[in-house]
């Protein structure tokens, strides 16, 4: 209790015994009394008077701020005017109470203590859940960096192997050593693409002001040999200036537009960027006329490792708009695509004006 | 008549070794590689001693980063701070392709740095251009006599 007059926190304390509540009470009078106190122990609920001499309680908030403590804190006082009232619950008292309505006391205090508790329990959970990502990214960095020396092994001894072997074994052999050969080498590039993405989570987000004119061309540059071979048309509106990690702003322009081009239709791809302001984010979208995607599998597709065709009919491990996902939402934003079989796919990324990035 | 050309490769993975000393074995030039297995036997070799008395004195020294007992880097400097081993070319031969690895081997002074293919095409063409540019383009220091 932060109180000047020894009465009052007697009635105070009566009123909660009074509810059944088992309370006893530290008293502080001076801000230094008060910061040793809750250095020192631990307190359910703190009740302090508004008015004090040469204080006032709404400081305790702040002190506990500096602190890095969370305690609730209900304000008692004689007189307190509405006015005050509601600026107190803003800084963030739990509740106040009029000294001549005491009884509403032990409610308060229960109810401040339960708040607490799930605030507290919430804030458990969340820090257990990101420590728990961060443990599995972390694994499936290590995982994937570790699996590529033994791979290499493999891979370049059945090479060896089929090379210096071919038509001396039998016809058995020549294709049981192609399968070897073969899985290892697809295995290589899943791990590399396991790698890939896994990185994307590390750490060391270098968010600057990223002209996404410039992002796009550098993704176009990249994918200049796939744009000629398909007879790629690329459209572009004026883009936006983003707050970004530029590398990473490039590889999802390079990895949407990758895929407009390798999922093409009959006619050459013709891929439109544009850029829409729409309350407090933009909203990129690229779209094309490709083959588009059934609408049930539209969420499926930013899944890692998801397909929905075989290796025969496209190439790739599944792993490009999972990137491209998590990408977006390091950055704080969202993608989804809209689409239907035949019609072609747009996907849009919403990117918030001022990030809130998630490590 | 020259001399053929002598290889130190210093690696901990008999694998890598095995497979150098093929894809060499395969090409002109009659490469002769001597091979050591951590950063130790590699400084007693160069130096020569011990049981390295006798050791030619390599014109090329291909060189992995994550050795035992005593690292690349460690081997790199050491090679680069003896004025009688300061100029035999140092190739760096790793699987690593941290910038931070790379930074640091051309700041330590390595002469290049070459990152290990992960299939054979690519090993055998990265080997045999090491080969030809250090052994037959690139003209090399006379070897000393000792």
């Amino acid at each position: 209790m932060v109180e000047d007059e020894p009465a009052d926190v007697e009635l105070a304390l009566r009123a909660l015994r009074q509810a059944g509540l088992e309370a006893s009470a530290d008293i502080a009078q001076t801000p230094e009394e008060f910061t040793e106190m809750v250095q020192k122990n631990s307190y359910d609920v703190i009740l302090a008077d508004y008015k004090l001499p040469g204080w006032n309680g709404m400081e305790t908030v702040e002190i506990l701020r500096q602190q890095g403590l969370d305690v609730p804190i209900i304000l008692v006082s004689g007189a307190l005017g509405e006015l005050t009232a509601v600026e107190c619950i803003k800084q963030g008292a739990a509740d106040y109470i009029l000294k001549d309505h005491l009884a509403r006391l032990p409610e308060s205090v229960r109810r401040a203590m339960r708040e607490t508790k799930l605030r507290q329990d919430h804030r458990q959970s969340q820090d257990d859940l990101a420590r728990s990502n961060r443990d599995l990214e972390q694994f499936a960095y290590v995982a994937s960096h570790d699996l590529q020396e033994p791979l290499r092994m493999v891979a370049t001894y059945t090479q060896l192997l089929a090379e210096r072997y071919r038509g001396k074994l039998d016809a058995d052999a020549d294709r049981y050593i192609h399968y070897a050969v073969d899985g290892a080498l697809r295995m290589q590039k899943l791990v590399q693409d396991l790698l890939a993405f896994s990185r994307v989570g590390r750490p060391g987000l270098a968010l600057e002001n990223t002209d996404c004119n410039v992002a796009l061309q550098l993704a176009l540059e990249n994918l200049k040999a796939a744009m000629q071979e398909s007879g790629s048309i690329v459209e572009h509106a004026q883009l936006p200036l983003l707050m970004a990690d530029s590398s990473q702003l490039v590889q999802v322009f390079q990895n949407l537009i990758g895929n407009a081009i390798k999922f093409r239709g009959s006619e050459p791809p013709l891929i439109r960027v544009s850029a829409e302001l729409s309350g407090k984010e933009w909203v990129l979208s690229v779209a094309d006329n490709g083959i588009g995607i059934a609408p049930e599998h539209a969420e499926g597709v930013f899944v890692v490792f998801r397909r929905l065709h075989t290796h025969a009919e496209y190439p790739g491990n599944g792993i490009g708009l999972s990137i491209c996902k998590k990408i977006v939402e390091q950055h704080g934003g969202r993608i989804w695509v809209e689409s239907e079989i035949g019609h072609g796919s747009t996907f849009r990324f919403a990117f918030p004006i001022k990030p809130t990035t998630k490590q | 008549m020259k001399n053929s050309p002598e290889i130190l490769m210093v690696d901990d993975n008999p694998a890598d070794i095995d497979l150098t000393s093929e894809v060499l074995a395969q090409s002109e030039g009659h490469v002769h590689v001597n091979a050591v297995n951590d950063g130790v036997e590699a400084i007693s070799f160069l130096r020569r001693q011990g049981k390295y008395a006798k050791a030619p004195v390599p014109d090329l020294v291909v060189l992995d980063l994550n050795l035992p007992r005593k690292d690349g880097c460690e081997v790199l400097s050491n090679i680069k701070a003896d004025p009688s081993l300061a100029k035999i070319p140092v190739v760096i031969f790793t699987t690593s392709q941290a910038s931070s690895d790379i930074t640091r081997s051309y700041k330590l002074g390595a002469n290049c740095y070459l990152k290990k293919p992960g299939n054979l095409p690519e090993f055998v063409a990265v080997v045999q251009s090491m080969a030809q540019f250090w052994l037959t383009f690139a003209s090399l220091p006379q070897r000393e006599k000792r």
